[in-house]
């Protein structure tokens, strides 16, 4: 009678086994999602890190190139060359004599060269890499659910 | 679960164990082995850091409205991987007289064999303009589409020919300035350095910091990128129109009086700020190696700087200003000329060997009476002369920031090879050496109301993305200003009186002009000479000083036939570059502002 009655009250033994498989893969299941959370940030961060270096190697070649054409300019702007074209074009240098001298009001004369801004003239510059590339995990959950959290609840008790 | 079950998963359970556990012993060993040490420290080396020798942009010069001097541009270095060399006779013909190449060079650098160890490549040339680059990369392709990787030995291909860019120093304006800029011997790739002028004297600024960078390949690892700052940029006092006026003019008075060679400097006396320099002779910048063939028996590089010589009577401009600033003599005092004055052993005459009789100091001036200025220094003194003349910084270096500057030593009483005779031939500029500089800057005091300003091609400093202007440097106040006043109205009534060739139509100018014997084998006389003219304006307000210095004129021996008309063809269009008007069209534009 008495195993009659824990027979009926027992669980099948498919659901125990269920459950002990379940509750076995349970932590395994937990390790899998936070490593797969960990690759792909981990992707993504790779991804800006080789994104900056190509960048990095773009902007120097910009920086050549601005270098180059600023030269190419300074050939075409040369002295020879413009005063060839101001002769192509019908222009000369007047004798001295016949320079006359008149007052244009409000004009200054030719301002001081300004070929980059003074100092102080501009705020500090912004850090090249986003501080978001940097973070790992840890602090991407800290400052998400706990700095955050306490920042809505009133920050400082 | 019967038992059997049970046993069955213990023993799997313990045998996964046991393999789990194994796998961590594993790894602990392999971690704590010496071996693993040596193999991640390789695979750091290798594979962590890429090592970059960056050698930043050469800082740029511009001129004093910012147009380009000395630049950078790209050329192209061309090499062979011999690894993929398929076909040599291709590329020996392809190449054949590309930057002076010779076929067979070319030929016996294509057919070298490939060694991982010892020959993997072979440079061709360098220096290679973007243009025949361009038309190299063309060729290639068509070949590679003809014959793909160059697999038919048979047909042209230019495997393995490959090239990298780099920049060179381009000099926009190639002989213009090129006193002043001087150069950078980039054919040195590794090496190159400043020669010469602002290359010179700012080279470490202009050339940056070369450095060895570690740039991560591990994505991670990147935390920062590295900072490589450029040369700095540097933007000179020079003008690029007005020096290009005073090269023309130099050229032209040199050859049209058969003299050797000459040099020019202008500058602004209120600051020191040099605004042109010429000198002869002159080289291409872009083709700088061409400088020992230019520059033989010792020539300097800028005379204006370099080259000592006596500077004959310009320098009776300081002997009078101190004589005036002491209280010695002043502009009423008469001196009796007798045409001859004999001190410390020696006598010294007139140029024309004639006594002028009475002459007031601005007589003496205008006639360039050595006599008279003679018996002015010793009316001085020489304790006085000599302080007079190093407050104005005479046998001293100027520090202008151009390299190459030279001097003289100056004697002075004390000193073993110094003479009493020394102190009148001195006065009129004979005994003592100078470089141009050195005298336009010390005349630059009179010009300035007393006051000395160091000479300098630097205006600014382009660093950083930012733009640091220079501030001008006071040398020193030898003269009172109202000596210097003086001592400018009594130039300009001399010049005035004696009709010089220096005057300007519609502008007051001071000046003094020069003629100083050259000595030949120990021997002073006319056949040689240095022909000099000083001089400034508008004289009430002195915007500029103009030194001429003509070396060994054929024509004219004198100063006042050979330098003043240069003088006076450069100012008369340096007034306009520099916008000022002429006295009369100066009351004009007031009266009818006014």
């Amino acid at each position: 009678m008495t195993n009659k009655f824990k027979q009926a009250y027992q669980q099948a033994p498919w659901r125990r086994q269920l459950r002990s498989f379940g509750i076995s893969v349970l932590p395994v299941i937990a390790i899998g999602l936070v490593i797969a959370l960990y690759l792909v940030v981990s992707a993504q961060s790779a991804a800006a890190g080789l994104q900056i270096m190509g960048m990095h190697y773009d902007e120097e070649e910009i920086l050549r190139q601005i270098a180059i054409h600023r030269t190419e300019l300074g050939w075409m702007t040369s002295y020879n060359e413009m005063q060839k074209r101001a002769r192509k074009i019908g222009y000369d240098i007047p004798p001295a004599e016949a320079v006359h001298f008149m007052t244009i009001p409000g004009y200054q004369g030719q301002g001081a060269v300004l070929i980059a801004p003074p100092p102080g003239a501009d705020a500090q510059g912004a850090p090249l890499v986003n501080e978001f590339y940097q973070q790992s995990l840890w602090d991407w959950f800290v400052d998400t659910f706990l700095v955050d959290s306490t920042a809505a609840s009133g920050g400082v008790k | 679960m019967n038992k059997s079950g049970v046993s069955r998963l213990i023993v799997i359970g313990s045998l996964l164990s046991a393999a789990s556990l194994l796998i961590v012993f594993q790894m602990v060993r392999i971690q704590g082995s010496t071996r693993h040490q040596e193999l991640s420290r390789w695979a750091d080396e290798q594979y962590s850091y890429a090592i970059e020798n960056y050698y930043p942009e050469r800082g740029n010069i511009y001129d004093r409205w910012g147009r380009l001097l000395a630049g950078n541009e790209d050329v192209y270095e061309v090499g062979l991987m011999l690894q993929y060399v398929t076909n040599p006779s291709t590329i020996a013909q392809t190449m054949d007289g590309v930057n002076d190449l010779i076929y067979k060079d070319i030929l016996e650098n294509a057919s070298k064999a490939y060694d991982p160890k010892k020959s993997i490549y072979a440079v061709l040339t360098d220096f290679l303009p973007s243009g025949v680059v361009d038309v190299l990369s063309e060729i290639k392709q068509q070949y590679e589409i003809e014959n793909p990787y160059g697999r038919d030995s048979k047909k042209p291909s230019l495997r393995g020919v490959v090239w990298y860019p780099h920049l060179k120093r381009s000099y926009p304006e190639n002989s213009l300035a090129s006193n002043i800029i001087g150069f950078y011997s980039f054919r040195d790739r590794q090496d190159g350095i400043g020669y010469y002028g602002v290359e010179e004297y700012y080279d470490d600024l202009l050339a940056g910091s070369p450095m060895e960078t570690f740039m991560p390949r591990n994505p991670y690892m990147l935390e920062g990128l590295p900072e490589v700052p450029a040369g700095a940029s540097l933007v000179l006092t020079i003008d690029r129109e007005i020096q290009a006026m005073v090269e023309k003019k130099l050229d032209d008075a040199v050859k049209e009086n058969e003299a050797d060679y000459g040099v020019v400097i202008i500058m602004d006396p209120r600051n020191g700020e040099i605004l042109a320099m010429a000198s002869q002779p002159r080289i291409n910048l872009n083709q700088y190696w061409e400088t020992e063939d230019q520059f033989k028996d010792k020539t300097p590089y800028n005379r204006a700087i370099s080259e000592t010589y006596e500077p004959g009577s310009v320098f009776k401009v300081l002997t009078m200003s101190a004589a005036m600033d002491a209280g010695a003599v002043d502009e009423k005092t008469i001196f009796n000329d007798p045409g001859r004055f004999e001190y410390g052993g020696g006598i010294v005459y007139n140029w024309d060997r004639r006594g002028h009789g009475k002459q007031d100091m601005q007589g003496c001036m205008q006639k360039s009476l050595n006599v008279c200025l003679a018996w002015v220094a010793t009316e001085l003194g020489k304790d006085k002369f000599y302080e007079y003349m190093q407050a104005y910084g005479i046998g001293r270096m100027t520090n202008v920031d151009l390299g190459g500057e030279k001097i003289w030593p100056f004697s002075v009483p004390g000193d073993s090879d110094w003479y009493p005779i020394q102190l009148v031939t001195n006065s009129f500029g004979q005994g003592v050496a100078v470089t141009p500089i050195q005298l336009a800057t010390s005349v630059s005091a009179v010009a300035n109301g007393g006051k000395m300003m160091k000479p300098h091609v630097l205006k600014a400093i382009i660093q950083d993305g930012k733009q640091y202007n220079t501030s001008p440097q006071v040398l020193g106040v030898p003269i009172k200003p109202e000596t210097a006043h003086a001592l400018s109205e009594m130039l300009v009534k001399s010049l005035a009186n004696e009709t010089s060739l220096a005057l300007v139509p519609g502008y007051t100018i001071s000046g003094k002009t020069g003629t100083a014997e050259i000595p030949v084998e120990g021997k002073y006389g006319t056949d040689q000479t240095n022909a000099s003219f000083v001089g400034w304006g508008p004289a009430d307000n002195p915007q500029f000083l103009v030194y001429v210095w003509i070396a060994r004129p054929k024509k004219s021996p004198w100063g006042s036939v050979v330098a003043a008309p240069l003088f006076r063809d450069i100012v008369k269009e340096l007034v306009v570059y520099l916008d000022i008007p002429p006295e009369t069209a100066q009351n004009n534009l007031v009266a009818k502002e006014g």
